[in-house]
């Protein structure tokens, strides 16, 4: 199967479960198990020629300008992980199926689960970083998702929150590393980048490159000092933990470092940034997780320890250290995924995860003590189990690593740290299922159903087998995986087996085993004083760094913006105009190249009007109606204006949208103060006088100079001009630039018309939504109410001009690729044929005769403009080519067909829904119970006057 | 005949000049704001129609084509004016006047602009809004 399906499939599979939800949850489970399984399938077809040594690649130049490409490629690292991810997350799926009660929204989870399994399939997939970084974010943003799963929980919503920034903000370091390194290579392909070990390294930018991607590696990894957002993420339910958090996503940084190691290691550098970090996170995190009573918590910290183990042994930077880090992070997977999903049981059927109040549980359910404690025992580090044999060569590793100058150093460490580890992993089967049988659980526990163990089941199997076969099962797959770490080249010598002889690391392991046993007896005495000591609490730093950083910003965004429509505009204006003064008085002049034409009468005639409106703007706008008018009054001087200057598109479009935003602005007035106060200084009023002024200057003395000059560059009128007719079929130039030269431009305006219309309407139901609903209810006209508001005459007369203003809209429209007009202006005439009615009879009254949805005609005309732009490819032409030719009907006169006006009906319905939809938004507004009349007219001579007197009495 | 046409526009022209000038000197000159309603909207009505009967003649005896526009431009003035000069007259009665300093409204008691409609129960002292 190609590598771009088994990438894309999680992501097409997302939509099913959401989907068959309806159909039960076990079609959900199912289908999102099938597709896992699929993907899974298609992995294993390739996986001889992956273990024959070869690379398996897809190619596709997605964005080449950029050197994004989509490149996949699969060689023994990937298949390992994209094997851990899609084996252990057929898993998860049988288990959280069983898992989530009746009331949890199981689709969205499966819906959520799998966009996280596609983002993790495509990071260890990929061949382009820049693809690579992408997918990274997406983990970071459906891992959001699944912690947060539980929407109802605080913890979980706080948890979500907190994984998001760490892991995103490491995200967006990660991005910045990885620019570097591409552009120290000049490409962004990785297999390109792997090969050029001595260029990085011998870079300036090594370091920053280093640092930046350790930083995106360790806080994904929950490596010291980003350790804390993992146990925090453990809101989530338990089969994301297991799969997030021990199997894959926090791999991903572990995947990043062993990715790139061959080119990143090796280096001092690298050996004490990494090997530390490692070291400190491993045993700061056994430590903790000793003195954790939450079980997913311990195994939180566990996991964090383990993570910090793996992260050294590839900072160690020897090849034998790397093929152990890939073996651990086999063995690890398979321990840790068991102990959550068996930590996930004990909390299903004892409803606690709380140490301190469970115990005695092996007779009560004696399937999970079997997994649980093979699980624990292996992550002990106990043989003839897989977590001994790893932990065994990690510890060989570490007694032969010499930290400045001390051979002692990390040796002790790792051995106080495998102490620890062991202790919990004691205490995990100790104090949860040894013990005496209690009577105090908050449920009656017994084991689960097969579906819930099945899957640890399986889990701790290949714990057992790989313990003991280790070099049948994993031997091929370390050694692929290993290999492609090491970046080719021989493979060290190492073996995979349990008895390597009398060893520093079976001494150590030895003292580690027994020290834990010790150390559990006396667990007690010493968990009293480690609560005793004073512990920084990382989520209290966290949310003071947090707080602090929202004080900031807000403090910034409230001085450059005090919600002061004043304030900014100056703000803006200023620094338009500095900018501007400063091109002028830097650069140089030209002369004029043009005369001016001599004003006729009728230019000044307009010039004064639209000088006088705007004084008087200026004069009256504490009065809003009066402002409004004489908006109006400059609105259609300036349409005027365009029709004089041979522009009558512009003038209709101007006319138009004149018409519609003056009636919207009256709407909105109705619930607005009809007077703006006398809120300003007279300073301030100077200062603005002054600021408006000398921008208002600037501009109209720009626009003059730039008028009295040939272009500094040749227009591309003159193409447009050359080729509307030919090329587009239309001889009015507008039309055909706006449905074909910029199509895709309309498209996109149309689509961002009727997500504007959304919008207004979105807003309109969230604040009705709220207690404003009740305000507005209640509300008393702020000025008296006139009798008679739907007067016969205005109702009778815009009945009249609906018929002809449609007439007027499809003539506007069907001229408009060869004169004056087109779908926009037609949409804008055809809806104010439609308010009109809706002034005439008020609101309700035409809602109630108004049967189609505006979102629906809105949606309508963004489809038809695109499949007129598909028609396109029928054609073998690119997307909104449009096609013409002519045709002759009998008795009518030949005619022109374009494919733009499938095209420019889309417009038109877009335009006409969006503005409809925001003036019905604004109505709603208004709406009070008693509103709506049956009666298209207050009064109507026609009407028998009495039937409404008696009406009215009742 | 070209010349009676064109005494025939030029007769037309003159006579919207003169209504048109006597609507607008009426809305400066006239008292109140009623009186003064009927300036643009009757005078200048018809000063507009003459010139586009002016507009039709001649564009069939000069042009030698016939033009309907000027029709449709006709029907849409008289369809908006009334309108218009309704709805200035109903904002003027709503807002400067009251039921006192109107003449009677007949049987209907009072005129339909000062007839609000009482949604709510509120003490309204007149029986017309029951």
């Amino acid at each position: 199967m190609s590598l771009f399906l088994i990438a894309a499939l999680p992501f097409l599979g997302a939509v099913f479960p959401a989907l068959l939800i309806r159909a039960g949850r076990n079609a959900s489970s199912a289908s999102a198990g099938a597709t896992t399984f699929l993907a899974l399938l298609g992995l294993l077809v390739n996986a001889p020629a992956v273990f024959r040594g070869e690379v398996v690649t897809a190619r596709f130049d997605w964005l080449p300008g950029l050197g994004l490409n989509a490149n996949f490629y699969l060689d023994g690292l990937g298949f390992l992980f994209a094997g851990l991810i899609l084996g252990i997350g057929l898993l998860i799926i049988l288990y959280a199926r069983f898992y989530l009660s009746r009331e949890d929204p199981m689709g969205q989870f499966y819906t959520y689960l799998l966009l996280f399994q596609g983002a993790m399939v495509g990071i260890v997939l990929s061949d382009n970083i820049l693809l690579l970084l992408i997918f990274w974010e997406l983990t970071s943003l459906s891992s959001f998702l699944l912690i947060g799963y539980w929407k109802h929980l605080p913890a979980g919503r706080q948890g979500a929150r907190m994984a998001l920034a760490v892991t995103g903000s490491g995200g967006l370091a990660m991005i910045a590393g990885m620019l570097i390194l591409g552009n120290v290579v000049s490409s962004y392909d990785l297999t390109v980048i792997l090969q050029n070990k001595e260029l990085i390294q011998a870079s300036p930018y090594y370091m920053p490159a280093l640092i930046l991607i350790l930083l995106g590696a360790f806080t994904k990894s929950a490596q010291f000092p980003f350790h804390f957002w993992l146990p925090h993420a453990m809101a989530a339910p338990t089969p994301v933990s297991a799969y997030l958090h021990s199997a894959t996503m926090v791999k991903a940084g572990l995947f990043l470092m062993a990715r790139m190691w061959p080119v990143l290691a090796g280096t001092d550098a690298w050996f004490y940034i990494v090997a530390t970090t490692g070291l400190i996170t491993m045993v700061l995190g056994a430590v903790i997780a000793l003195f954790k009573d939450d079980l997913k918590a311990l195994l939180a910290f566990s996991t964090v320890s383990h993570l910090g183990l793996i992260t050294m042994l590839l900072g160690f930077g020897t090849k034998i250290a790397a093929v152990v880090a890939v073996f651990h992070i086999i063995n690890h997977a398979t321990f840790k995924a068991a102990l959550f999903m068996s930590a996930g049981i004990i909390d299903h059927e004892t409803h606690t995860r709380d140490i301190k109040r469970l115990g005695g549980l092996r007779h009560l359910m004696p399937v999970t003590f079997v997994i649980a404690t093979v699980a624990a025992l292996s992550m002990a580090g106990i043989p003839p189990l897989n977590g001994f044999l790893s932990k065994e060569m990690m510890l060989e590793e570490a007694v032969h690593t010499t930290w400045l100058n001390s051979p002692y150093l990390v040796p002790g460490v790792v051995l106080i740290a495998a102490l620890f580890s062991a202790t919990y992993s004691f205490r995990f089967i100790a104090h949860v299922f040894l013990g005496p049988k209690r009577d105090d659980y908050p449920a009656k526990p017994h084991d689960p159903g097969v579906g819930m163990w099945l899957a640890p089941a399986i889990l701790v199997t290949l714990v057992i087998l790989i313990g003991l076969f280790s070099k049948a099962i994993v031997g091929p797959l370390v050694a692929v995986a290993s290999g492609a770490v090491i970046g080719g080249g021989e493979l060290p010598y190492y073996s995979l087996k349990i008895w390597h002889g009398f060893t520093p690391a079976l001494y150590m392991s030895i003292v580690a085993t027994v020290g834990a046993i010790v150390l559990l007896s006396v667990h007690g005495r010493f968990e009293q004083i480690w609560n005793a000591i004073p512990r920084p609490e990382a989520k209290v730093i966290f949310d003071a760094i947090i707080g602090g950083m929202t004080a900031l910003s807000r403090k910034i965004t409230e001085g450059l913006h005090n919600r002061s429509m004043a304030r900014y505009s100056a703000i803006f204006v200023v620094f338009v105009v500095s900018l501007a003064g400063y091109a002028y008085y830097t650069g140089t002049d030209s002369v004029p190249t043009r005369i001016g034409i001599e004003p006729g009468i009728m230019p000044i005639i307009g010039w004064i009007c639209l000088m006088g409106a705007t004084i008087c703007l200026v004069v009256f706008h504490h009065n809003r109606f009066v402002s409004l008018v004489l908006v109006g009054v400059v609105g259609l001087i300036i349409s005027i204006g365009f029709n004089y200057l041979s522009a009558p598109d512009l003038a209709l479009t101007q006319i138009s949208v004149e018409v519609v935003t003056i009636i919207l602005l009256l709407l909105a007035l109705n619930f607005m103060p009809k007077e703006t106060p006398w809120e300003t200084t007279n300073e301030r009023r100077f200062r603005d006088v002054i600021i408006a002024g000398i921008s208002g200057l600037g501009v109209g003395g720009l626009i003059y100079a730039l008028m009295m000059r040939d272009f500094a560059f040749p227009s591309i009128s003159e193409f447009h001009l050359a080729n509307s007719y030919k090329g587009g079929g239309g001889t009015n130039v507008v039309n055909v630039i706006l449905v074909d030269f910029r199509g895709f431009d309309t498209f996109g305006e149309i689509i961002v018309l009727g997500i504007a219309a959304l919008v207004i309407y979105a807003l309109t139901e969230a604040v009705l939504g709220t207690r404003v609903r009740a305000h507005l209810l209640n509300r008393k006209p702020d000025m008296p109410q006139s009798g008679d508001a739907h007067p016969l005459m205005m109702v009778v007369v815009t009945r009249v001009m609906m018929p002809i203003a449609l007439m007027v809209a499809a003539y506007i429209f069907f001229r408009g690729h060869n004169l004056p007009g087109g779908g926009f202006i037609a949409g804008l005439i055809a809806a104010i044929a439609f308010i009109m009615q809706y002034m005439a009879s008020g609101f309700s009254w035409a809602a109630e005769r108004q049967k189609v949805f505006y979102h629906g005609i809105i949606g309508s005309g963004v489809l038809i403009a695109a499949i007129t732009g598909m028609g396109a490819w029928l054609n073998g032409k690119p997307f909104l080519t449009s096609a013409f030719g002519y045709i002759h009907w009998p008795p009518l006169e030949e005619f022109e067909w374009a494919t733009a006006m499938g095209f420019d009906l889309g417009v038109f319905l877009a335009v006409v829904g969006a503005v409809m939809l925001a003036l019905e938004s604004l109505s709603r507004f208004a709406w009070q119970p008693g509103i709506a009349s049956e009666h298209a007219m207050d009064i109507n001579p026609a009407r028998d006057d009495d039937e409404i007197d008696e009406k009215k009495e009742v | 005949m070209e010349t009676a046409f064109e005494a025939l526009i030029a007769f037309f022209l003159i006579v919207s000049g003169i209504f048109g000038f006597v609507g607008s000197f009426g809305l400066l000159k006239l008292r109140d704001a009623m009186s003064r309603l009927h300036a643009p909207t009757k005078a200048t009505t018809l000063g507009v129609g003459g010139v586009l009967l002016a507009s039709i003649f001649h564009s069939i005896a000069i042009e030698h084509h016939l033009s309907l526009h000027e029709l449709l431009i006709t029907l849409f003035l008289f369809l908006t004016a009334p309108v218009t000069a309704h709805f200035i007259a109903k904002a003027h009665i709503h807002m400067s006047e009251t039921p006192e300093t109107l003449p009677g409204a007949e049987q209907d008691g009072i005129w339909a602009t000062h007839d609000v409609p009482v949604v709510e129960k509120t003490e309204g002292d007149k029986d017309s809004t029951a």
